[in-house]
């Protein structure tokens, strides 16, 4: 089925436009009708702001790496949260990947640094501890002599398989916590979904 | 429709209305429930299964004909819709699949698209017997424990979810354990990776012993109900005995412990165990241990029942575990369910039929199908709705 639309499309596009197409569907999130209404929509443009756009994608495909310290998407080899002397040396959160960093900074809430994993374990998918971050936290929590590490990955198997995994790790060295998970702050408590709520039942904690 | 009138007036209906698009071979079909027993009457291959099925689908979440959504999307089409109008103690409510050739379902309840469909569950109750279900007597083990899933769903639905995670656990710890004996047939250097799956291990004790203890709970609930049924049945002259055997063998003392100790010590004997296969698990490179292979065992004056009897004794040994499937939940949920069966009524003698008409009498909504009519006890008859199902659609 999937096919037959893709053959529809060539001869209804001209050739360069189904290629931009093509591009535009391979995006997340882009489906077919998506894609169509973004490649005429920049067919519209002039051609300065196209121009603007082709170069944006590149500069930041070319200049965009990792810090060294905390694996952070960064332009300089030292990151912003790393290299600012206002933030606390010796607390690390420890986070799946960047948008997880850049939600919990979203929140002014947290003024120590980050590590970024790269990921979470999921042999179904080949991602060993190997292939995350894993050694370079551990050498950084022995050199800088961390206070706490806390571990901010989300309850999914595999995200609690590698919180469990790390804490093993790390527990030898520093102090270990974990982000609690139970109700949205202002939800309802009967509106609440099951998994939610045991999930939070399973966290309680006394009232100081 | 003779009689329906007649019919006592504690009899609740509660499925009211079922609307089907695009679903199998209907194109869009309306069904008023208007009686606690409806007969579906129609040739082979005509749709009358198919909306069993859809009932199925919107008490459970699950067919038990098969597990591919494109299968129920009408053929060219793209997407299928069940809808059902329930009316139960908790109030009205509305519950509406979606199921999709290409992408995943959507479960909206009463206009609510439900983001965890297993919320949705619960419902609306059904017990379904078909002629499929003797495979719980024949079959092997994964049938009877497919069927005890779908049973302890229906008592506790956040089971879905534990289940779920478990199957993700299993699935993750085998990849690694397959990794790694590939490795080891290759002749490649073994990366050290016994941290990595000491967590599996620990993962795989913590989610099964959640899976076993509801599994326990539930056949406990069941059993004496299955025997006493079945002694009904059969006249009381055999003893239907119904055993959950879980993979690791559970000392039968823990089940005596208070909850929170009884699920240390089922968690504690799945990790002893998994230590002990350790060796053959990473030369075999697939998990051995574990609630995945789990069994049920049906024993009549203890013998195993695949060994037991006649095709009829069978059935009758299978009617007996569906009408204790029906009073455990019924028991659980406070609500009968619906009770579907799927062309196998005409299939049991008069005598049979008497029995199962007594036990249901009007406290469950039962949706029947079948071929011709002709078989049916006249009193079936009296009290039913007909209604006539010929190539996807409601004629009378």
């Amino acid at each position: 089925m999937l096919y037959a639309a893709q053959r529809r499309r060539c001869a209804v596009y001209t050739r360069p436009l189904a290629r931009l197409i093509e591009q535009l569907q391979r995006l997340p999130g882009i489906g077919p009708k998506s894609a169509q209404r973004l490649a005429l929509y920049l067919l519209n443009r002039p051609e300065a702001e196209i121009q603007t756009l082709a170069q944006a994608l590149l500069d930041a495909k070319q200049q965009v790496g990792h810090c060294q310290v905390c694996y952070h998407l960064s332009a300089e080899p030292v990151c912003e949260v790393c290299s600012n002397p206002n933030r606390d040396q010796q607390t690390i959160c420890v986070v799946a990947d960047s948008r997880d960093l850049i939600a919990i900074e979203r929140t002014r809430e947290y003024r120590g640094r980050y590590h970024v994993l790269g990921g979470v374990i999921s042999p179904m998918d080949g991602i060993g501890p190997e292939s995350l971050t894993i050694q370079p936290l551990v050498q950084r929590v022995h050199r800088e002599k961390t206070h706490e590490v806390i571990l901010a990955i989300g309850p999914s198997i595999e995200g609690e398989t590698t919180t469990l995994y790390l804490s093993q790790l790390l527990k030898p060295f520093t102090k270990v916590t974990r982000i609690a998970f139970g109700l949205p702050v202002g939800g309802e408590l009967e509106y609440a979904d099951e998994v939610t709520l045991a999930k939070a039942l399973e966290g309680r904690r006394e009232v100081e | 429709m003779v009689g329906f009138f007649s019919i006592a007036p504690v009899a609740v209906v509660y499925l009211q209305r079922l609307h089907l698009r695009q679903f199998r071979n209907y194109a869009e079909q309306w069904v008023e429930f208007v009686a606690p027993k409806t007969i579906l009457v129609g040739d082979n291959a005509q749709g009358k299964s198919n909306l069993l099925e859809a009932v199925e689908l919107l008490a459970t979440l699950r067919s038990h004909r098969t597990s591919r959504d494109g299968d129920l999307v009408r053929s060219a089409q793209d997407c299928a819709q069940i809808t059902g109008w329930i009316d139960r103690a908790a109030g009205p409510l509305e519950l509406s699949l979606s199921l999709r050739r290409v992408g995943r379902r959507t479960l909206v309840r009463s206009g609510e698209t439900l983001r965890r469909q297993l919320d949705g569950l619960g419902s609306l109750n059904a017990v379904e017997f078909s002629s499929l279900d003797l495979d719980l007597v024949r079959g092997g083990p994964e049938q009877r424990r497919r069927w005890l899933d779908g049973l302890v769903m229906q008592l506790e639905p956040i089971y879905a979810h534990l289940l779920r995670q478990y199957e993700r656990v299993l699935r993750q710890r085998n990849a690694l354990l397959r990794d790694w004996a590939k490795q080891r047939r290759q002749g490649q250097a073994l990366s050290d990776r016994a941290a990595e799956l000491a967590i599996w291990d620990a993962q795989l004790a913590a989610t099964g012993t959640r899976l076993i203890r509801r599994r326990a709970r539930a056949i406990a609930r069941l059993a004496p109900l299955a025997s006493r049924w079945h002694g009904a049945i059969s006249g009381r002259v055999e003893t239907l005995t119904l055993t959950y055997a879980p993979n690791v063998a559970i000392a039968p003392d823990v089940w005596q412990l208070p909850a929170l100790e009884e699920a240390r010590a089922i968690e504690a004997t799945l990790l002893a165990q998994i230590r002990d296969q350790a060796e053959i698990e990473q030369y075999q490179g697939t998990s051995l241990v574990g609630p995945h292979r789990d069994e049920v065992t049906l024993a009549v004056d203890d013998a195993p029942a695949k060994q037991y009897g006649s095709q009829g004794q069978q059935r009758t040994l299978v009617l007996a575990l569906k009408l204790a499937e029906l009073c455990a939940i019924e028991a659980v949920v406070g609500e009968p369910p619906l009770l579907l069966l799927d062309d196998v009524l005409a299939e049991l003698d008069l005598a049979r039929q008497n029995q199962l008409l007594g036990a249901i009498a009007d406290r469950f909504q039962t949706i029947v199908t079948t071929t011709h009519l002709g078989a049916f006890d006249a009193r079936w008859l009296d009290s039913a709705q007909v209604l006539t199902v010929r190539s996807g659609e409601i004629v009378a």
